[in-house]
C-alpha cells in the first residue's frame, strides 16, 4: 500500500478583501496525483512558487485540500479526526533552521514532539537519546542552539521529528540556508534514515546534486506534476529542464555539451565516474602510457592595464578581534593585507566563520579593525576627519538576505532611501532611484507597489537597487544569491556580471558557491581561518583543489572531471573551471 | 553594543543552589522579600543579611557577578537615597544652606538604600542559578492553581520560554538590519529626539516584519510536532521535589518562625 497517495488534488489561496469578498484566487495545486511506496527516497523539484511547499504542507495536515483527497498511510488527511495521527507519521523538516527549534536547549527541543504526544518521561529519554544519535547530535544534547551551525540546527530539527517515530519524513528545501558542509552534513543524514531506518523521505529542493540518489522524482510546475521518473529518465531531457529554467548538475550537462558535439556517449550521465567510464571505453585508445610531466601552464593572471597606482583599496595588516580582553575573544582576522584595484571583480571564499563576511565589513567601515589600517584611494579611512559616512556610499555594501531590509511604503520610495541620505536633492534622488531599478531589471509596473508584495526574486532586485542607486564605486555583494531558485540564481548573477562589464564597477562577491565564482569573477581570495590563504585567478586557486577540500570548500565539479582525466591517462589540462572550458578542452583531447 | 545586553543571566556552576527545584527557589525568594520588608530594625535586619549572605556563599556565584547587577541602578538607588535623606521633616542633625538632614530622614535614607539594594542581590541568585526553562517551569507548576480561575498559565509560560529563545535571534537581527541600513547611509546617533525616533523607522519596520515571519514559520513548525496546548502533554524533564528540597523547605520553615518571633519580642 502507498505511504503517500494524491488524487486530484486541488490547493487554492484565496484573497479576500475587508467585506469577505473574494479578490483573487490563486491555484497552487492543479490536480496533483501522485504515489509514494513506503521505504523510497523521493524528490520534489521545482523552482520557487511551482507549488511544492503547499503540497508538503497537505501530507502534514497543516492545509487542507480544496478539491481531492490525499491520504497518508491510508488517512484521508481532511478528515479531522486524523489530524495529529497525520503528523506523528509523517513529521515535516523546514527551510529555515531557527524559526523552528522551540526550546533554548537541544534535547529538551527534540523532547517537544513526544511531549506533546504525551508520551511518558522515561519513552522520552530514550528516544531523545535515539533520535539525536541518529543525526550525530548527541554530543551536543546540552547546548544552546543558538551557538549552533545551520546545518547542525537543521540535523537537531530532523532529530525533533524522528522522536515521534514517524513512518516518513518530509524536508521543506532544508538545506536552502546552508553552506556546502552543512548541506552535506544534513543529506547525509537524511540518506541514513532512508537506508538504515527504512524511513519515507520526501526531498523538497532546486538543488539538483541533492536529487541524483533518490529512487523517484517529481518535478512540479504552476501547480502540476509536470515530469516524473528516476533521476536518469529526468536529467536526461537536459534541453526541456532547461527551457523550464531547472538546472543540471555540472557533470550531466558536461556530458550532455559534448554529446551534441558529437561525441560518443550514453544518454544521461549522472555522476564523473560514470563520465570517466564512458570517455576510457569509448575513447581508450587515446591514453599514452607516459604521463604528462603535470605541468599546469597558466595564463597570464591579469591584464596588464591594470598597474599598482591603480589600487582603490589597500588593506595594511588587518586584523579583528571580537570580544577583546575576555574569555570570549576571538580572532576573526587575522594580520589580512590585501590590495584591491580599480575595476576588478572579485569572488571571496570560504566556510562559515572564515571571516569573509567580517573582511567585507572592514571595506566600508561598518567594523574598525582592532589593529592595523585601511586605504581608500589612498586615504586612511580610520583618520579623525575622514568622512565614514561618505565611504559608505562610495563603498555598497549588499548584506545576505538583503530583502530583510526594505521597509518603505512603495518600492521606489525604498530606493530613493539611500541618495535621499546622501544629502542629493529631490530630483536627482529620483533619477538616481529610477536609474537603479531599471539596471536591476525590475519591470515598472512594481515601482509604486509595496515592497512586501513581490516576490522573493524581485524583493532582493529591489533592495540591490537601493544600493546601487548610490552610485558607489565599489559594490560588495555578500552571498546574493543565498536562498534563490537556480532562475534567481542566474538572473542574479547575470545582472551583478552586467554591471561590472558594461560600467567598469569594481565588484566583490562573497559565496561559498564555487560554480558561481568560477563562471564570473577574474580573481578568488580564499579565506581560512581569518587569513586569505589562496589569492589568484579562479585557474590558479582551483588548482589547489586537493588543499580546499581540507578547508572544507571543493572546486567546481568539471575540475574534478578534468583531473579523473587526467589521472586515467589523458592528455588534458586541469585548469577548466567552467562546462564551457571543460568542453573545449575534452573535445581537443579526443577528436 | 548590543550583544552586552543579557537577560535572566544564568551562571553555570555547581552547587547545592542550582540543584534545588525552581519551586523552592521561587518561594525563598518570596519568604525573603517579604521578610527583608518586614524588618524595620537592627536585629531583624542583621537577621535578614546573615541569612543572605550565607545563601551567597553557599550559591558559588563570585560576589562581583552579583554586584554587576546593581551597577545599571546606581544612579536611581543615590537618587532616591537623597531625596529621603533631604526632604524627610523630623528632628534636624545637620543644616546647611537651604538643606538639612532629620534623624527619620536618615534612618530611611539608609534602610531603604540598603533594602533595594539586598533586593536586587537577592533576586539575582534566583535568575543566576536557575535556567530561564527551569525558571518558566517552575512559574507554570506554581502558579498552576490559577489556571482554575481561568489564568492561561501553561500558555503563558510557553510565551515565555519561546520569548527567551527569539530574544538572541532577534538581537542579532537587530545588530544586521542596523548595518545594513548604515551601508545606505542611515544616521542612528545624531539629532534631537525626534529625528532619533523617525531615523528609527527603517530600522523598526524591518524588525518587525521579521518577528511576524518568524512567528508564523514557528506556528507552522509547532504544530507539525503535533503542540495543540497544554492538554494531555508530558514532560522530559518533570519537576520533582527530592530530599534536598524537603530539607530546604524545613530550612525556609525555620527561618520564618524564628524571624517572626524575633520581631515579636522585640
Amino acid at each position: 500500500m502507498s505511504i503517500i497517495r494524491a488524487k486530484e488534488l486541488v490547493h487554492e489561496y484565496i484573497r479576500r478583501d475587508e467585506e469577505g469578498n473574494v479578490e483573487a484566487i490563486q491555484v497552487a495545486l492543479d490536480h496533483v496525483n501522485l504515489n509514494v511506496e513506503p521505504g523510497q527516497f523521493i524528490s520534489i523539484l521545482g523552482h520557487n512558487g511551482s507549488g511544492k511547499s503547499t503540497f508538503a504542507k497537505h501530507i502534514n495536515a497543516l492545509l487542507t485540500p480544496s478539491e481531492g483527497t490525499l491520504y497518508v498511510d491510508g488517512m484521508n488527511v481532511s478528515d479531522d479526526e486524523y489530524t495529529f495521527a497525520v503528523r506523528q507519521t509523517a513529521g515535516m523538516v523546514f527551510q529555515n533552521p531557527d524559526n523552528q527549534i522551540i526550546a533554548s536547549v537541544v534535547d529538551e527541543d527534540v523532547a517537544f514532539g513526544p511531549e506533546n504526544i504525551g508520551v511518558p518521561t522515561e519513552q522520552i529519554i530514550t528516544r531523545v537519546e535515539k533520535a539525536l544519535k541518529m543525526v550525530g547530535m548527541y554530543k551536543y544534547k546540552s547546548h544552546s542552539p543558538n551557538k549552533l551551525s545551520g546545518g547542525q540546527k537543521q540535523r537537531v530539527a530532523i532529530a525533533g521529528v524522528m522522536a515521534m517515530e514517524p513512518k516518513c519524513i518530509i524536508l521543506d528545501e532544508p538545506t536552502a540556508m546552508l553552506d556546502p558542509d552543512g548541506r552535506a552534513d544534513v543529506l547525509q543524514a537524511v540518506h541514513t534514515l532512508n537506508k538504515e531506518k527504512g524511513i519515507t523521505v520526501i526531498l523538497i529542493t532546486h538543488y539538483m546534486e541533492e536529487v541524483v540518489d533518490s529512487d523517484y522524482v517529481f518535478v512540479m510546475e504552476k501547480g502540476k506534476v509536470f515530469m516524473e521518473g528516476t533521476p536518469r529518465e529526468i536529467f536526461k531531457d537536459v534541453d526541456l529542464l532547461k527551457q523550464h529554467s531547472l538546472d543540471v548538475p555540472q557533470v550531466t550537462l558536461l556530458a550532455h555539451e559534448l554529446k551534441k558535439a558529437g561525441l560518443n556517449l550514453p544518454d544521461c550521465v549522472l555522476t564523473r565516474k560514470e563520465l570517466l567510464e564512458a570517455l576510457k571505453e569509448n575513447y581508450g585508445h587515446l591514453i599514452r602510457n607516459q604521463i604528462g610531466g603535470g605541468k599546469l601552464d597558466f595564463p597570464e593572471s591579469h591584464p596588464s592595464k591594470k598597474n599598482p597606482t591603480d589600487n582603490v583599496m589597500i588593506l595594511d595588516h588587518v586584523s579583528y578581534k571580537y570580544s577583546p580582553g575576555t574569555s570570549y575573544e576571538v580572532t576573526a582576522l587575522d594580520d589580512v593585507s590585501l590590495n584591491i584595484k580599480e575595476g576588478e571583480f572579485i569572488g571571496i571564499i570560504g566556510h562559515t566563520g572564515s571571516g569573509k563576511s567580517t573582511l567585507v565589513q572592514h571595506l566600508n567601515g561598518l567594523i574598525k579593525s582592532t589593529e592595523g589600517s585601511i586605504y581608500y584611494r589612498g586615504q586612511d579611512i580610520y583618520d579623525k576627519d575622514y568622512d565614514i559616512r561618505d565611504l559608505r556610499t562610495q563603498v555598497g555594501m549588499v548584506f545576505q538576505y538583503p530583502e530583510h531590509q526594505l521597509f518603505e511604503t512603495t518600492v521606489f520610495k525604498d530606493v530613493q532611501f539611500g541618495p535621499k541620505n546622501q544629502g542629493l536633492d529631490e530630483k536627482e534622488q529620483i533619477k538616481r532611484a529610477y536609474e537603479a531599478l531599471g539596471l536591476v531589471g525590475l519591470p515598472e509596473e512594481f515601482f509604486l507597489a509595496s515592497p512586501f508584495e513581490l516576490s522573493g526574486g524581485q524583493k532582493r532586485r529591489a533592495a540591490i537597487a537601493g544600493v546601487i542607486a548610490m552610485k558607489p564605486a565599489v559594490l560588495i555583494l555578500d552571498e546574493p544569491t543565498a536562498g534563490l531558485d537556480p532562475k534567481g540564481r542566474d538572473d542574479i548573477l547575470g545582472l551583478i556580471s552586467d554591471m561590472h562589464e558594461k560600467r567598469g564597477d569594481t565588484v566583490i562577491l562573497v559565496s561559498h558557491s564555487m560554480e558561481d565564482v568560477a563562471n564570473y569573477v577574474d580573481r578568488i581570495i580564499v579565506m581560512d581561518g581569518g587569513k586569505p590563504v589562496y589569492d589568484g585567478t579562479p585557474k590558479e586557486v582551483f588548482a589547489h583543489y586537493k588543499e580546499l577540500e581540507k578547508i572544507g570548500l571543493a572546486a567546481p565539479q568539471v575540475t574534478y572531471v578534468m583531473n579523473d582525466l587526467k589521472a586515467a591517462g589523458f592528455e588534458v589540462k586541469t585548469d577548466a573551471t567552467t562546462v564551457e572550458e571543460a568542453k573545449e578542452e575534452i573535445l581537443c583531447c579526443v577528436k | 553594543m548590543l550583544r552586552e545586553i543579557t537577560l535572566g543571566q544564568y551562571y553555570p556552576a555547581d552547587s547545592v543552589l542550582h540543584s534545588l527545584d525552581p519551586r523552592v527557589k521561587l518561594f525563598s525568594t518570596l519568604v525573603f522579600i517579604i521578610t527583608l520588608f518586614a524588618a524595620n530594625n537592627v536585629v531583624l535586619f542583621a537577621i535578614v543579611l546573615v541569612t543572605l549572605f550565607g545563601i551567597i556563599r553557599m550559591s558559588h556565584v563570585p560576589f562581583s557577578f552579583m554586584v554587576k547587577g546593581l551597577r545599571s541602578i546606581v544612579m536611581l538607588l543615590i537618587i532616591a537615597g537623597l531625596f529621603n535623606l533631604f526632604l524627610t521633616p523630623g528632628k534636624t542633625l545637620v543644616s546647611f544652606w537651604i538643606f538639612s538632614i532629620s534623624d527619620v530622614g536618615l534612618k530611611n535614607a539608609v534602610l531603604m538604600t540598603s533594602r533595594m539594594i539586598l533586593l536586587i542581590i537577592g533576586t539575582s541568585i534566583l535568575t543566576l542559578t536557575t535556567t530561564p526553562n527551569q525558571l518558566t517551569d517552575g512559574l507554570e507548576k506554581s502558579l498552576g492553581f490559577l489556571k482554575r480561575i481561568g489564568v492561561p498559565v501553561h500558555e503563558i509560560s510557553m510565551m515565555m520560554s519561546i520569548a527567551l529563545r527569539f530574544i538572541p535571534i532577534l538581537i542579532e537581527e537587530t545588530d544586521k538590519i542596523m548595518k545594513a541600513q548604515m551601508a545606505r547611509g542611515a544616521d542612528f546617533e545624531t539629532g534631537g529626539l525626534i529625528k532619533k525616533a523617525k531615523n528609527m523607522v527603517p530600522l523598526l519596520v524591518p524588525l518587525f516584519v521579521s518577528a511576524f515571519r518568524r512567528a508564523n514559520d514557528l506556528s507552522y513548525a509547532m504544530e507539525a510536532r503535533c503542540y495543540n496546548g497544554g492538554e494531555g502533554r508530558t514532560k522530559m524533564k518533570p519537576l520533582q521535589y527530592s530530599s534536598l528540597d524537603q530539607r530546604a523547605y524545613i530550612c525556609i520553615g525555620a527561618y520564618i518562625i524564628g524571624f517572626f518571633v524575633v520581631k515579636g519580642i522585640l
